[in-house]
C-alpha cells in the first residue's frame, strides 16, 4: 500500500506537538529556534542540542549538501551530487567494497530503504548514491557484483554507485567535499591476496528534496527499522 | 503507514500518549515480559516453511537477527551452531533475518546461505521489521536471550562467541 501524502506543515506541527509534550525542556528550541526551520522535515536528533556547536566536517542536520560531479560507471554518465535537488530525496553513503565490517551495514541501510521503496511505491521519489573512495580496487565491474552481493534492485532506476576516477578525486570529493575522512591503511596495496583496507568515517546522509539534510547518521550505519522509518517520515511529510 | 506511526517516527521519542507508548515500551528490557510475536519461517536445514512465536514462554530463547550480506553474522553461524549443539535440546533457537526479502534476494537464497553456513535451528524473516523495531535492534548481528517469562537476559550487538551465548544462556536459566 503506497504511503498516504500528508500536507507537510501539518506535519510540522504534529512534530512539534509530540515533543512538547515528551520533552519539556526541549520547548524552548522549538519557539522561534533555530531547529523550527523550513528546510527540513524531520525535527532535529536526539543528541542535536549538544552536537550542534560542534565543528562536525561532513554536512549535518539542516545544512545543504555540497555540488560535485561524480562518474556513475554503471550508468555511463556523471552525477551531480545535487542534479536531484527539486525532484527526488537522496540517500548517500561512502564506502570501500573490500571492507567487511561497517561498510556492508551502511550499504544495507540504503537497500533497505531502495526495497522499501519499490513497495511503498516511492522508488521514483529518491536516489541512492552510495559513493566509493576506493577507485583502485572498485572498478566498475568490482562496483556491479557488489551490488549483486547486496541485493540492489537496478530496476527500480534510482540506485548510482558513484565512483571518483582515482584516489586523489576520491580526496577531494569524499575528505575535501564530503568531509568523510578515510585513509589506507595496512594490506596488499592492490596485491591479489590482500585487499588494501581503509581507516573511515562512518556515514548516512538522508537528504530531503530540497537538498537539505534530514538526517545525518554516524558512528555506524542506521538501524534497519530506523533508516526506514526516517525516509518514511520524509516522503511522507513532504 | 498511520500517521501516528509518523509522529513517533519523527521524533525518536520515548513517551507519547495513548496506546503508541504501550506498543513501544513493551520491549522486556526493564523486568517486564517481551510481547511474543508471530514470525514467518523458512523452508531450510532445522526450519520448515510455516510461522514461529518468539520467544517462547516456559523456556529460555536464543533469538539472532542476522542478514546474508553480514560477514559478521556469516563468521557467527559456527559459534551459534556450537552453542546449539550444545542446548538445543532445552533451549529455543531463532536466527531471523532482517533483509528485504522476495525481490533481489529470495527467500530461496537466504536458505541456500543458511545450508552453507551449518544452520539446523529455526529460521525466520522480519520481512515488516516489527521484531527489529521493536527490540531497537540498530545493526546485525543482534543476539537476544530472554528467559522463560521471556524478559530480556542479555542482548548484544555485534559478534559474540559460543562460550559467551552458553554462559548467557545458563544465567537466564537459573535467573
Amino acid at each position: 500500500m503506497p504511503i498516504k501524502r500528508v500536507d507537510r506543515r501539518t506535519l510540522l506541527a504534529a512534530g512539534t506537538t509530540a515533543v512538547a509534550t515528551a520533552a519539556a525542556g526541549c520547548v524552548d528550541t522549538f519557539v522561534g529556534g533555530e531547529s523550527g526551520n523550513d528546510d527540513v522535515v524531520l525535527d532535529p536528533p536526539e543528541n542535536y542540542d549538544r552536537r550542534k556547536d560542534l565543528d562536525i566536517p561532513y554536512p549535518t542536520y539542516g545544512e545543504q549538501i555540497p555540488d560535485v560531479s561524480v562518474p556513475a560507471p554503471l550508468h555511463d554518465r556523471t552525477v551531480s551530487t545535487r542534479e536531484f535537488v527539486g525532484e527526488r530525496h537522496v540517500m548517500m553513503t561512502f564506502i570501500y567494497t573490500s571492507c567487511r565490517t561497517v561498510c556492508p551495514g551502511l550499504t544495507a541501510s540504503l537497500r533497505q530503504v531502495q526495497a522499501d521503496s519499490v513497495e511503498q511505491e516511492y522508488a521514483d521519489e529518491i536516489a541512492f548514491l552510495p559513493t566509493t573512495f576506493d577507485p583502485k580496487q572498485d572498478t566498475p565491474e568490482r562496483l556491479r557484483t557488489y551490488g549483486e552481493e547486496m541485493g540492489v534492485n537496478d530496476d527500480a532506476d534510482n540506485w548510482y554507485f558513484l565512483r571518483p576516477e582515482t584516489p586523489e578525486a576520491a580526496k577531494r570529493v569524499v575528505e575535501d567535499t564530503f568531509g568523510v575522512a578515510f585513509e589506507s591503511g595496512e594490506g596488499g596495496h592492490g596485491g591479489d591476496t590482500e585487499a588494501t583496507m581503509f581507516q573511515h568515517a562512518s556515514v548516512v546522509l538522508l537528504v530531503n528534496k530540497d537538498g537539505f539534510v534530514e538526517r545525518a547518521y554516524n558512528g555506524g550505519p542506521p538501524g534497519a527499522s530506523e533508516a526506514r522509518t526516517d525516509a518514511r517520515a520524509v516522503i511522507e511529510g513532504w | 503507514m498511520k500517521r501516528r506511526e509518523v509522529i513517533a517516527g519523527v521524533g525518536s521519542l520515548a513517551v507519547l500518549g495513548g496506546g503508541a507508548a504501550l506498543a513501544f515500551n513493551n520491549t522486556g528490557s526493564d523486568g517486564s515480559s517481551f510481547e511474543s510475536l508471530q514470525l514467518e519461517t523458512i523452508d531450510a536445514p532445522g526450519s520448515s516453511d510455516g510461522a514461529v512465536t518468539v520467544p517462547e514462554r516456559g523456556r529460555v530463547t536464543v533469538l539472532e537477527l542476522f542478514a546474508t550480506w553480514c560477514g559478521v553474522c556469516e563468521s557467527m553461524m559456527s559459534e551459534m551452531a556450537t552453542a546449539h549443539q550444545r542446548l538445543g535440546r532445552e533451549v529455543q533457537f531463532v536466527s531471523v533475518t532482517n533483509e528485504p526479502l522476495g525481490e533481489t534476494v529470495t527467500r530461496e537464497d537466504v536458505s541456500a546461505w543458511w545450508a552453507d553456513h551449518q544452520g539446523a535451528w529455526t529460521l525466520g524473516a522480519d520481512t515488516d521489521l516489527t521484531l527489529t523495531q521493536r527490540l531497537d535492534a540498530k545493526g546485525v548481528p543482534y543476539t537476544v536471550v530472554f528467559d522463560a517469562e521471556n524478559r530480556i537476559a542479555w542482548r548484544h550487538r555485534g559478534r559474540t562467541d559460543a562460550a559467551t551465548l552458553t554462559t548467557a544462556i545458563g544465567n537466564a536459566r537459573t535467573e
